[in-house]
């Protein structure tokens, strides 16, 4: 099972109750930005490229509280930025923990292991590490140079202690999806509990903008990298978003699955877009146009999004929304598929590493060299 | 949220083939906003300006009717029917507040703050990064900024 019984529980019956009391939108996950500023400059990111005084403020612990008693999901995610450089970071952990939420704090894992010892293991805690791919693929892709030596340190050091620990994978253009499998194999192998893998969604202020996946090629590198999967693999993904992502299914967004809070306040109308901010969770929900977003609204800036944090909510949505969509769901996790499918493997051994430069090799960072970033 | 003549080059693709077919999908295009000071003679340029302004990464100076100047982040804009009900809301950069300034108040506008969204790109970073490896260095990598 890639998430303990007692969150799928927590999670199920929120929904269910959601479902009974006729909500027609409701939120799945808080996406909680407690700060912007981060400890690396990836070209791919455009969450961070702020003003130094924007850059240098942080959410409050009792900000994020009020957040989360706000909207009232069961899950929180903590993005950024880099949420271990926020000095109050595990004030706001064990404050959401001690209020029952299951938090994925997402980190570069840059400072995981110096900063380990202010956490307490919990089942409601997971450090979610971002990892780009193999050691080559994420040092280029997060553009420094030993970042994946560290993060993997970080969660050795954090799966020895007791802590439960996932991974988030975002792909761009140029991405080898042999190299993401045994990315896949070496992940497990450190005792991570359960992997995500996600495309990169368009932003308009990363400072690379030719690099993103279009959606043809999405589909075919997902079907590539998730068909003929391993059991050993884990994932902490919807069965039925994984099938999205491998064109097996269609979904539209729900962009109020996992609304977005940070120092400007509600963000309209999801994780990635930024079309203004409301003061409360009711506002953002009430005042959104919600009808202008999503695939099927004609936005460009829609248009080519696959992301986690806009459908993976659909997928959730479908399963206690039709008793079709239960079935399937049930039947995804009791019965699980390694989706056997030749032309994947076809796909697989005729797939050409198509960089947009050759085909790189960072060569053995030695352990030395690896300098710990200090972090606030 | 990029205006349309920003996101020219993916709508111009979406415009040719549709979303499902598309292998590498457009990027936006890059305007150099920085040192930017718009004219405001019309209702329309007031609108068009206040939206880059809103899209925009760096500071930016407002000048009110009164004289009176705010300098800051501006993260939000509400648009209504007319420039007195349509007002944008900044973060001062000396204070940790939210300021609203009506439309209909702001008498000049401009871009004074440093663009942080312009951009190394991909390329640009693995160009460096074969430099500096083939000068010795250790530990290449692309710095966030210092903030101080
Ligand atoms: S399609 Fe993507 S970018 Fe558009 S609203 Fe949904 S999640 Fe946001």
């Amino acid at each position: 099972m890639a998430v303990p019984v007692s969150q799928a529980w927590t999670v199920a019956t929120y929904v269910l109750k959601q479902k009974l009391a006729g909500r027609k939108r409701y939120p799945l996950v808080l996406m909680l930005e407690p700060l912007f500023r981060c400890n690396l400059a990836c070209a791919g990111c455009g969450k961070i490229q702020y003003p130094a005084h924007i850059l240098k403020t942080d959410l409050s612990p009792e900000e994020c509280f009020k957040a989360a008693e706000e909207c009232g999901t069961p899950m929180v995610s903590i993005p950024g930025g880099e949420p271990l450089l926020h000095p109050q970071m595990p004030e706001i952990v064990a404050g959401l923990v001690a209020r029952k939420k299951y938090v994925y704090m997402c980190t570069n894992a840059l400072l995981l292991k110096e900063k380990l010892h202010l956490f307490k293991p919990s089942k409601y805690l997971s450090f979610s590490v971002h990892l780009d791919g193999e050691k080559e693929h994420h040092d280029f892709s997060v553009c420094r140079e030993g970042g994946h030596d560290i993060a993997m340190e970080g969660i050795r050091t954090a799966v020895a202690a007791g802590f439960r620990v996932t991974t988030n994978t975002t792909l761009f253009d140029g991405a080898d999806p042999n190299s993401v499998r045994r990315h896949f194999d070496q992940l497990m192998a450190a005792g991570v509990e359960s992997m995500m893998v996600s495309p990169g969604y368009t932003y308009d202020k990363a400072p690379d903008q030719n690099h993103f996946l279009g959606k043809a090629k999405s589909r075919r590198l997902f079907r590539a990298i998730l068909s003929n999967r391993k059991k050993s693999w884990e994932f902490n993904t919807h069965p039925l978003f994984a099938e999205f992502l491998m064109g097996k299914r269609n979904f539209e967004c729900t962009p109020w699955g996992m609304p977005t809070f940070s120092i400007f306040g509600w963000q309209k109308p999801c994780y990635l877009l930024q079309d203004g901010y409301a003061d409360s969770f009711k506002e953002l929900m009430e005042t959104t146009e919600w009808s202008n977003y999503g695939a099927k609204s004609g936005n460009p800036q829609c248009a080519n999004c696959m992301v986690h944090s806009g459908h993976e909510a659909s997928a959730v949505d479908y399963n206690f929304g039709t008793l079709k969509g239960f079935i399937e769901t049930a039947k995804a996790y009791m019965f699980p598929s390694t989706y056997p499918d030749q032309e994947a493997e076809k796909l697989l051994n005729e797939w050409k590493p198509a960089h947009a430069m050759p085909l790189v090799q960072i060569q053995g960072a030695t352990k030395d060299q690896l300098q710990p970033v200090s972090g606030d | 949220m990029a205006t349309e003549q920003q996101e020219h080059l993916k709508i111009e693709q979406l415009r040719q083939q549709s979303a499902d077919e598309i292998e590498t999908i457009a990027g936006r295009e890059k305007e150099n906003l920085e040192g930017w000071i718009p004219t405001l003679a019309s209702d329309a340029e007031i609108r068009e300006a206040l939206e880059k302004a809103f899209d925009y990464r760096g500071d930016v100076t407002i000048t009110r009717k009164d004289g009176s100047k705010i300098e800051g982040y501006l993260f939000d804009r509400r648009s209504g029917t007319s420039l007195s009900d349509s007002f944008v809301r900044v973060i001062p950069s000396n204070e940790r507040t939210k300021v609203n300034v009506s439309y209909s108040d702001i008498a000049a506008l401009a871009f004074t703050g440093r663009d942080n969204a312009a951009g190394k790109t991909f390329e640009a970073w693995v160009k460096k990064y074969w430099e500096k490896k083939a000068a010795g260095e250790k530990n290449i990598q692309i710095e966030p900024e210092k903030l101080d």
